[in-house]
């Protein structure tokens, strides 16, 4: 294992009411300004680099995931749709299909395509920038695509424009070009040694930085770890600070190299960066 | 038909008994118990092995221990419905062993070695990854130790493994010794026409 060291910060703030999750929260994103985005209940909530609340707005279903693209536009998935907002929280569009957008609990962007993870058919599905349905990815192959007993799909592209896709039933995180083609794999099982993938089906969240790094949360136990490109682990930046009995905890980076991660079960933000990174 | 018993009664206990059959071994042991008996079962969602909310809590094994019955008439069983039929299987392996060549755990959790492990629908030979297992409880040997179920349990499986009374191995006793010593009063009575019943639980607790 590498020589980084994390630490932990204080939580995304959840000072009053509206800074607060009351039943869910799901998912997490930071823009290339480096606010933090959240969904759960039925609401969106932006909180600046310092993790202040700067707005809010209702979605009309309960938020799965978030993303925010180049124009600061927030697309929300949901259960059988996607919303589109402004910067301001204003409606834009609603992409809505009930079998190709089941459940989507991944949402990323690969040039103009819009790429989602419907968790209901276990699919990554590639769109154009105006909603038009291209192809999916990850599911027609002999492998029987995503294994995802703990019920999301969620993968993020990386500056290569490859897709990053956890695949936890295998303790793997698989490779995709945008026409589905599977590149290879790294990860494997291991229920002692860190730089493995434990318990049934790890990881099962995961994001990207500039440097091409990936990051992963863990479930049973809570854990989040950062590993190179090539597979090999860089840091465990955190195995503890989470309710126990958490999964499919969300994570994002920002530009500076900070982590944040969802406690489903408690319902915070967590916040982590390295040693010696100036705050 | 006498004692007031009609025709219609009798087709429908001779339908109802089908179902029961159709139901399982349990169910279908309940057909001998006079439908109006009550009889024990383990409430899961009280049992510390499998409620949720419990992660880093003891095994409990005195459904094992205080039984009556040798072996315990309580048994694992796992519902085929809820498994995430995963490749690495908490309930099957005992996952903090060492990995073998295979990359897969090198012990197995059941210390009477009750679990099938077998892939099912399209196999790959070349990457056993891919595919899909089912695990099988072999009841004869099990004897309810919880071991599976605790492993099995949300977040780390997906609970579909749970303890419950076989009714073809219970003797009924009238205060189920297990009833006695249970920490967390799991253990409940019920009619055996509520069998049928989908969903039985019994009403939360004030
Ligand atoms: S005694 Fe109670 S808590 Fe213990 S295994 Fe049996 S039902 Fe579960
Ligand atoms: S309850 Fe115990 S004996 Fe029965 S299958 Fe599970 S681990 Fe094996
Ligand atoms: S009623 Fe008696 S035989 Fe049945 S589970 Fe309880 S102790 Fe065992």
């Amino acid at each position: 294992m590498g020589s980084m060291h994390y630490r932990r910060l204080p939580n995304v703030r959840r000072d009053g009411p509206d800074s607060r999750f009351a039943t869910a929260l799901r998912g997490l994103a930071v823009d290339r300004r480096d606010r933090i985005y959240a969904v759960g209940d039925a609401e969106v909530k932006i909180f600046d680099r310092d993790g202040r609340l700067q707005r809010r707005w209702p979605t009309s279903r309960p938020g799965c995931s978030v993303a925010v693209d180049e124009y600061d536009r927030v697309y929300v998935g949901e259960t059988g749709q996607l919303e589109i907002f402004d910067a301001t929280g204003r409606l834009a569009d609603v992409w809505r299909h009930a079998s190709r957008l089941g459940r989507v609990t991944a949402i990323d962007f690969a040039g103009g395509d819009v790429l989602v993870g419907d968790a209901n058919d276990r699919a990554i599905r590639r769109y154009d920038e105006h909603g038009s349905f291209m192809n999916d990815i990850g599911k027609n192959n002999r492998m029987q695509g995503f294994l995802i007993p703990n019920g999301v799909i969620e993968f993020a592209v990386d500056r290569a424009g490859v897709i990053q896709a956890a695949n936890p039933g295998k303790h793997r995180i698989e490779r995709y070009t945008l026409d589905d083609r599977l590149l290879g794999h790294i990860g494997r099982f291991d229920g002692v040694d860190p730089a493995g993938f434990p318990g049934c089906c790890n990881p099962t969240n995961l994001a990207v930085d500039v440097r091409g790094r990936i990051y992963v949360t863990e479930k049973a136990d809570p854990r989040v770890k950062v590993y190179n490109d090539d597979g090999t682990l860089v840091a465990v930046v955190a195995s503890e600070g989470f309710d126990p009995n958490c999964k499919n905890m969300d994570i994002a980076v920002d530009s500076r190299g900070r982590v944040y991660v969802t406690d489903p079960v408690r319902l915070d933000i967590l916040a982590f960066e390295t040693e010696g990174a100036a705050s | 038909m006498s004692d007031g018993i009609t025709r219609r009664d009798a087709l429908g206990r001779v339908v109802r008994g089908t179902v029961l059959l159709g139901l399982g071994s349990t169910a279908g042991f309940l057909i001998n118990k006079a439908e109006g008996q009550v009889v024990w079962q383990v409430d899961t969602s009280r049992c510390v092995n499998s409620r949720l909310g419990e992660a880093g809590a003891e095994v409990c094994m005195l459904c094992t221990t205080q039984c009556v019955v040798a072996q315990s008439a309580v048994r694992a069983i796992n519902s085929f419905r809820d498994c995430g039929r995963c490749y690495v299987c908490p309930a099957y392996y005992n996952i903090r062993s060492a990995v073998d060549e295979r990359g897969l755990p090198s012990e197995k959790l059941c210390p009477r070695d009750a679990i099938r492990r077998t892939p099912i629908g399209f196999v790959d030979p070349e990457d056993p990854a891919n595919n899909f297992y089912e695990y099988v409880i072999e009841e004869e040997k099990c004897d309810g130790c919880g071991l599976c179920v605790k492993a099995c349990r949300e977040p780390l499986g997906l609970g579909s493994i749970v303890l419950k009374v076989r009714h073809n191995l219970c003797v009924d006793c009238n205060r189920c010794a297990i009833s006695i010593a249970c920490p967390h009063d799991a253990l409940f009575q019920h009619k055996v026409a509520d069998a049928l019943e989908p969903t039985l639980a019994r009403q939360p607790q004030p």
